[in-house]
């Protein structure tokens, strides 16, 4: 990886009953990688370690090359963004940028004379001049977000974290601000470390994903690889996978199969890997693989067929939930058109189809 | 109709814990009349005195806010071994009855005592009736005053969100606590200096332990009482209750403003 990165190597840090084990990830210069996991897990842990606040037992942090693991927060430059912005109240939108600015080298004179110029760009790059004398209280969620970016530029940062910044937001403003905030970092250049327990949010963001768990890592890759195949059971529903399947591995001629659910059980050929014949194992399936159609729905080439009956029916958003019984309870999404074209209602049967690789075989 | 026996029930307690307090101030204010009042004003006794109680209470208030903010900072932001006994003995002298804190004060800073020995020999300061004795005993009374509504308004004024924001910014502890933590937690300390003025301006017993002389404004008052009797008495206490009540509602206009006015709705 590039040096000008971020670096944590075995990193251990105990805080009262929680503990931080041995965390190693890297994110290069560009590079989005999201922390994902449940409240509690110690994201926010590792972010605030990473910034400075916490010394961690063991371990090391580099930031653009340079090995911070003892330095204080405010000689890290790291640009620190956190849920709702954090701006200060009693300053106006001038003087929170200008905050970030106060920290340089030279003579005083000098000093002032280049802060106010770095103060004076930002505000302009920003678009936040008519608001210059503002404080945060009558600005919009996007207008604070663009002041929390440009104080945090301020200090010429070598990284950027990211601790839930929208999860105070409400749905629509948290859409916008999240594609502004894409953009932002695909611009900037600069590695970010982003904090979230949602999934949608993870999947908008991230180059790369590590799932936190119990102040570990359980998986860390490349975000489209990390979605497409979960490590195990809780990483999948921290993900969004909706279906997480019970099954026995049964022998086939042409490998191994899955079987999952009460009989006519499904039969998924799947490379089980060293699982005995026998053996329990878990299978994840995204809702938004199936294919739904009438019953008796033939599969095609290298996919799966099977009917079911719906159970219950719920709209979220633009589409329809479905939680049905395959043998085995079975979540899919439906349009509404999908819905006229099968009277799709409680008791109805449908038949689903889907790829067989969209079954994807999780640890134990 | 439960809802409206409920308010009544409120309103009629809450007349009464407000009846309590007015109706002997009320009474006091209306037995010199302004003739008696006039008449305390112009005793240089009465005036030096309570000129010595503002001044005094003052320079108390200024000492606790210099001394009681920080440690209030500290408190309301750290976690440390020995919390707990830190609160605790701040909150002491709340318990403690003022005569007992009188004589614990005597001990501790009189001429042979193990603050007032080496404070006489070395700065040459004594506490024994002087200014400075009712300076200490004042703010022994007050300071838990300071520290628990500074450390309330640290509390609830100063996201702990801004203060890492603010040190990842470059900002050393002490600029976060000036420029971050101070500006945002104002009214609170605003609130405890004035209660630790109001606390402290109305000491009588360690003050009177400590530094009977120079007589402060109540200790004045109860010569008087003692040696006059009620009569001439009143027109010191009303006088002295009028400067106190201004200076009072002018502090708490600054320190609570507007707060307070969120209900909980009907």
């Amino acid at each position: 990886m590039n040096s000008d990165g971020l670096r944590l190597t075995g990193v251990a840090l105990r805080l009262g009953a929680f503990a931080l084990a041995d965390v190693s990830l890297a994110a290069d210069r560009g590079e989005v990688l999201v922390l994902l996991g449940p409240n509690g897990a110690g994201k926010s842990v590792l972010l605030e370690t990473v910034a400075g606040f916490h010394r961690p037992l063991r371990g090391r942090v580099e930031i653009g090359g340079r090995d911070v693991t003892r330095l204080v927060p405010e000689a890290r430059r790291v640009a620190y963004v956190l849920q709702n912005f954090a701006l200060f109240p009693h300053l106006s939108v001038a003087q929170n940028v200008a905050f970030g600015a106060m920290h340089g080298t030279g003579n005083r004179a000098s000093r002032h004379g280049a802060r106010a110029r770095r103060v004076a760009s930002l505000i302009e790059r920003f678009g936040l001049g008519a608001h210059a004398d503002r404080r945060p209280a009558a600005l919009s969620g996007g207008e604070k977000q663009r002041v929390a970016l440009a104080r945090a530029l301020a200090t010429d940062p070598e990284l950027f974290l990211f601790d839930e910044p929208f999860s105070a937001l409400d749905a629509l403003t948290r859409d916008a601000l999240r594609d502004e905030l894409a953009s932002f970092l695909r611009e900037a250049k600069l590695p970010a470390l982003y904090v979230t327990h949602d999934h949608a949010e993870a999947q908008a963001l991230a180059d790369r994903i590590a799932i936190v768990d119990g102040g570990r890592i359980v998986q860390l890759g490349a975000a489209a690889k990390v979605f497409a195949a979960p490590r195990n059971a809780r990483a999948a529903r921290l993900l969004g996978v909706e279906n997480v399947l019970d099954g026995i591995v049964r022998a086939h001629a042409a490998g191994s199969v899955v079987e999952i659910g009460a009989p006519p059980a499904l039969f998924v050929p799947l490379d089980t890997g060293r699982a005995p014949i026998g053996s329990k194992v878990a299978v994840s399936l995204r809702a938004s693989d199936l294919a739904l159609g009438p019953p008796g729905i033939a599969a095609m080439a290298g996919e799966v067929a099977f009917d079911a009956t719906v159970r219950h029916v719920a709209q979220q958003g633009p589409l329809t939930r479905l939680r049905c019984d395959a043998g085995v309870a079975i979540v899919a999404w439906a349009t509404t058109a999908q819905l006229r074209a099968l009277a799709i209602a409680p008791e109805t049967r449908i038949g689903m189809r889907c790829p067989q690789d969209a079954f994807h075989l999780l640890e134990g | 109709m439960r809802r409206s026996a409920l308010f009544l029930l409120f309103w009629l307690a809450g007349s009464l814990a407000l009846a309590f307090t007015v109706i002997p101030l009320v009474e006091l204010v209306a037995e010199p009349g302004v003739a008696g009042v006039v008449r305390a004003a112009q005793l240089p006794d009465v005036r030096s005195a309570i000129g010595l109680s503002l001044g005094a209470a003052a320079v108390t208030a200024a000492i606790a806010t210099a001394i009681g903010v920080p440690l209030a900072w500290v408190l309301a932001g750290r976690r440390f071994p020995g919390k707990g006994l830190v609160e605790a003995v701040i909150d002491l002298p709340l318990t403690v009855p003022h005569t007992v804190a009188g004589i614990a004060l005597l001990l501790a800073f009189g001429r042979e005592g193990v603050l007032g020995a080496p404070a006489a020999q070395w700065f040459g300061l004594r506490f024994w009736g002087t200014f400075a004795g009712i300076v200490v005993a004042m703010l022994f009374v007050s300071l838990p005053y300071l520290v628990n509504a500074a450390r309330i308004g640290f509390e609830e004024g100063v996201d702990p969100h801004l203060v890492k924001v603010a040190r990842t910014l470059g900002a050393r502890p002490g600029r976060v606590f000036v420029r971050i933590a101070l500006p945002l937690a104002w009214r609170g300390i605003m609130a405890g200096i004035t209660l630790t003025f109001a606390r402290a301006i109305s000491e009588f017993a360690a003050v009177a332990m400590l530094a009977y002389y120079p007589m402060t404004a109540p200790i004045r008052i109860y010569e008087m009482f003692l040696r006059f009797g009620l009569g001439d008495a009143v027109g010191a206490a009303v006088l002295f209750l009028i400067i106190v009540l201004v200076l009072f509602v002018v502090l708490r206009h600054f320190a609570f403003g507007r707060a307070g006015q969120r209900g909980f709705g009907r």
